[in-house]
C-alpha cells in the first residue's frame, strides 16, 4: 500500500520509455465502502487517459490516491517523479483565492519549493503564456475575479504547468466552462500533451470530452475498471454492455437505440455479488445473457478485465463478451 | 382561445436590471434581453440555447415576471392569449404554477431542507385550489411521485433523504401538479449524472407525450436541446440570433455562433472532431459594455469591417428559419 518512485535498476536512461504512473490492484476502503475496489491501469509520457464514468464509479478517490490526497488501504502507485503529479480541479472560482494575484496565484508551487527572485517571475510569466494568458504582463497583477470564467480555468492550469509536472491529473476540467470555452480549454490541454510531452488523467463523465483529446479510455464502473483500450474502438465498438449503455444516452452519438439503465447511480457500500453490474445489466435483464448461456456466472464470479482486441490492447470485464 | 392560438409569444421583449442588481458601477441599468420575439406552438417545444449570461434564464424569468424588483420588461409577453405585462399581482399568482410552471436547476436549493416532499409538492395546488381537501392533495402527490418514477411513500421523505435525481423529478412533479399549459425547464439535468439526465429527460418526453403540455427548455448544451425540443432558439448577448427547427440548426447552423456551439460537443466517431476540440477564442461580452455593429464580432471567425459597424436583425434565412448575421444571406446563397 504505497505510492513510490519507480525504480528500474537500469538508471534513468529507460526514464522516459516508462510510465508516468503505473497503478497496480489499487483498493481504498472508507469503512464499508469499496470505493476502488482493485485497479490497475499506467499512462504513458504524452499521452491522455479518459478516466470515464458516474458519480461513486471511484474515478475522483483514484486520483486523488495517485496526487497522494488519499491512502491507498492496499495496491501500489509509482511513479517516475512523485513530485512532478499536479492535479486540476473542476471549478475554477472556487480553486482561486480572490484576495491574491494572478501572479501570487500561479507562482504559489514556486514559493511552496522556494524558488525566489527573477527565477520565479520568469516562470510564472512563462507558465501564463503556456495557459494562453498572453501578454502574461497583462494578468500577472490582476485578481482572479477580475477575468473571465475561461480565463479562470487557464490560471488553474498555468498554476499546475509552472511546476513542470510530468503528469497532469485533471478533474472534471471543463464541466462548469460554458460551451464555447470548453473547447479553447480541451485544445490547451492537447496542445500541452503535443508539445511537451505531458501525461494527462483527465476524468469526467463526459465521452465527447474522451473523443476530443483522449488517447485512451478506462470506463469505471463501483470501482473497477469494466472496459479499457484505445478511444476509437472504445467508442465506436464498445464491447462492455455499461460502456454501450452510457454511449446510448449521448445525445450526439446519434441513431443508437437508448439504452437507458434503470435505477440510481449505485452505492460502493453495497457491492452485487458476482458481476457487480448485474442488476443493471442490459444482457442479463432481457435474458441475453442466458440465452448466451452466462447468466450462472454472471451471478457468481466476478469477472475479471480480460483482453477481448491485442493489438492495439483492449479490455473488458464481461462473461458475455469474448475475444474478437 | 383555439387549439391553433400558439401558447406563448414574445414581441420585442427586453429586460434591464438595476444597475445595482447587476454589479454595474455605473448608474445605468444593464439590458440582459435585448428585443427578442418568439412563437411557441401549443404542444410545441422550443429549445432556448446560450451561454452563462445571454439572457436565457432571464427571458424565461421574464415570462412569469420572477424577477428582481426594480428590473423593468418592456414589450408583449403573451401566454395562452393573454398579456402578462397587464395582469394585476393576484392574476400573476393565480397563473403561475396553473398556466406555466418553472422546473429550476438544482434541485438541492429549489426545495426547502425542512419541509416534507407531501407538503412541498401539494402546497401551489392548495394555493390555487386545484383540489377539495388537504387528504385530496396527499392523494394526488403520491399519484404525481409515481408519474415521474418515484415510490409515492418517498411523499413522507425529506430532501436530504433523496438522491439528486429524485429531488429533480420531485420538483418535476411539483411543476406538473396544476396541470400547466407550459413547462419552462431551465437546465434541469445539469447537475446530474449522464445516466441519471437520460432517465429525467426520458420523463420529460412520456409525460409530454402523455398530457400534451408546451415545453421550454434552456441550457447550453446545442446537441441535447435538439434531441429533446422541435424548434430551437440560440442566444447571445440578449439576442436571438438563430431560430429554426432543431436538426437543422444543429447539423447546418446558420449563425456563425450556431456553428460554433454545435462543434463545442463533438459527434462522437466523426473524424473531424476527433482529437480536434472545437471552440471560440474570447469570452461572451459584458452586457454593461457591448461590442459595436454585431455583438458577436470579436469571436467571429468570419467577421468583416461592416461587422464593427452594423447590428443585425434577425431575418429570414430559409424555410421556419431566421438569422442575425450581415453575412449569413451572401455564404447560403
Amino acid at each position: 500500500m504505497s505510492r513510490d518512485r519507480a525504480t528500474s535498476g537500469q538508471g534513468d536512461v529507460e526514464r522516459a520509455d516508462r510510465p508516468v504512473v503505473e497503478i497496480i490492484d489499487a483498493v481504498v476502503r472508507f469503512g464499508e465502502a469499496r470505493a476502488v475496489d482493485g485497479v490497475s491501469l499506467s499512462v504513458d509520457r504524452g499521452e491522455v487517459l479518459a478516466l470515464v464514468g458516474e458519480s461513486g464509479s471511484g474515478k475522483t478517490t483514484l486520483i486523488r490516491a495517485v496526487q497522494g490526497l488519499q491512502a491507498l488501504t492496499s495496491g501500489r502507485i509509482m511513479l517516475t517523479d512523485p513530485a512532478a503529479v499536479q492535479m486540476v480541479f473542476q471549478d475554477p472560482t472556487g480553486a482561486l483565492n480572490p484576495r491574491h494575484t494572478i501572479g501570487r496565484i500561479v507562482g504559489e508551487g514556486l514559493d511552496i519549493r522556494g524558488t525566489n527572485g527573477r527565477d520565479r517571475t520568469a516562470l510564472v510569466a512563462a507558465a501564463l503564456a503556456d495557459a494562453g494568458l498572453r501578454p502574461a504582463e497583462r494578468f500577472i497583477d490582476r485578481f482572479a475575479h477580475e477575468v473571465s470564467g475561461g480565463q479562470r480555468q487557464r490560471v488553474v492550469i498555468a498554476g499546475a504547468m509552472v511546476m513542470e509536472p510530468e503528469l497532469l491529473l485533471a478533474d472534471e476540467p471543463v464541466a462548469s466552462l460554458d460551451a464555447s470555452i470548453r473547447g479553447e480549454i480541451l485544445a490547451l490541454l492537447r496542445s500541452l500533451v503535443d508539445g511537451r510531452g505531458l501525461a494527462i488523467v483527465a476524468v469526467t463523465h463526459d465521452l465527447g470530452l474522451a473523443w476530443n483529446i483522449a488517447d485512451r479510455i478506462a470506463v469505471m464502473y463501483l470501482g473497477r475498471i469494466v472496459e479499457m483500450g484505445p478511444t476509437e474502438p472504445v467508442l465506436s465498438q464498445p464491447r462492455h454492455p455499461y460502456t454501450r449503455a452510457l454511449l446510448s444516452v449521448v445525445p450526439e452519438a446519434g441513431g443508437r437505440e437508448r439504452q437507458i439503465l434503470v435505477g440510481e447511480t449505485p452505492d460502493p457500500r453495497r457491492i452485487p455479488d458476482g458481476c457487480r453490474f448485474r442488476p443493471r445489466c442490459p444482457l442479463y435483464q432481457s435474458g441475453e445473457a442466458d440465452r448466451l448461456g452466462v447468466a450462472a456466472r454472471c451471478e457468481r464470479d466476478d469477472p475479471v478485465l480480460t483482453r477481448v482486441a491485442v493489438a492495439p490492447p483492449h479490455s473488458t470485464a464481461c462473461h458475455a463478451v469474448g475475444p474478437e | 382561445m383555439t387549439s391553433s392560438e400558439p401558447i406563448l409569444v414574445l414581441d420585442d421583449v427586453s429586460v434591464r436590471y438595476p444597475a445595482s442588481a447587476s454589479g454595474g458601477s455605473s448608474g445605468d441599468p444593464v439590458a440582459a434581453v435585448r428585443g427578442v420575439s418568439l412563437t411557441l406552438a401549443r404542444r410545441g417545444s422550443l429549445g432556448l440555447a446560450g451561454e452563462s449570461g445571454c439572457g436565457k434564464s432571464t427571458l424565461a424569468n421574464a415570462i412569469l415576471r420572477l424577477l428582481p424588483a426594480g428590473t423593468t420588461i418592456d414589450g408583449r409577453i403573451e401566454l395562452g392569449g393573454d398579456d402578462v405585462g397587464a395582469m394585476n399581482p393576484g392574476r400573476l399568482r393565480a397563473i403561475r404554477w396553473t398556466r406555466a410552471a418553472i422546473v429550476f436547476q438544482g434541485a438541492l436549493h429549489a426545495l426547502n431542507p425542512v419541509q416534507r416532499i407531501l407538503d412541498q409538492v401539494a402546497e401551489p395546488m392548495l394555493i390555487h385550489d386545484t383540489v377539495p381537501s388537504r387528504a385530496a392533495a396527499a392523494e394526488r402527490v403520491r399519484t404525481l411521485l409515481e408519474q415521474v418514477g418515484l415510490p409515492g411513500d418517498r411523499a413522507d421523505a425529506h430532501p436530504h433523504q433523496l438522491s439528486g435525481g429524485q429531488r429533480q423529478r420531485v420538483l418535476i412533479a411539483m411543476a406538473l401538479a396544476c396541470e400547466p399549459d407550459l413547462l419552462i425547464a431551465d437546465e434541469p439535468t445539469t447537475a446530474l449524472d449522464v445516466m441519471v439526465q437520460a432517465q429525467v429527460l426520458a420523463l420529460l418526453a412520456s409525460l409530454r407525450a402523455e398530457r400534451n403540455f408546451s415545453m421550454i427548455f434552456i441550457t447550453h448544451d446545442l446537441s441535447l436541446l435538439a434531441d429533446v425540443c422541435d424548434r430551437l432558439a440560440v442566444m447571445y448577448a440578449g439576442r436571438v440570433v438563430e431560430e429554426g427547427p432543431s436538426e437543422q440548426v444543429l447539423r447546418a447552423g446558420h449563425h456563425p455562433y450556431t456553428q460554433a456551439l454545435a462543434a463545442a460537443f463533438p459527434i462522437i466517431g466523426d473524424p473531424v472532431s476527433r482529437l480536434a476540440p472545437s471552440g471560440l477564442p474570447g469570452d461572451p461580452p459584458d452586457p454593461a459594455a457591448l461590442p459595436t455593429g454585431c455583438a458577436f464580432h470579436p469571436r467571429c471567425p468570419m467577421a468583416v469591417d461592416r461587422c464593427a459597424v452594423e447590428d443585425p436583425v434577425l431575418r429570414v434565412t430559409g424555410s421556419e428559419r431566421s438569422a442575425a448575421c450581415l453575412l449569413v444571406g451572401e455564404r447560403t446563397s
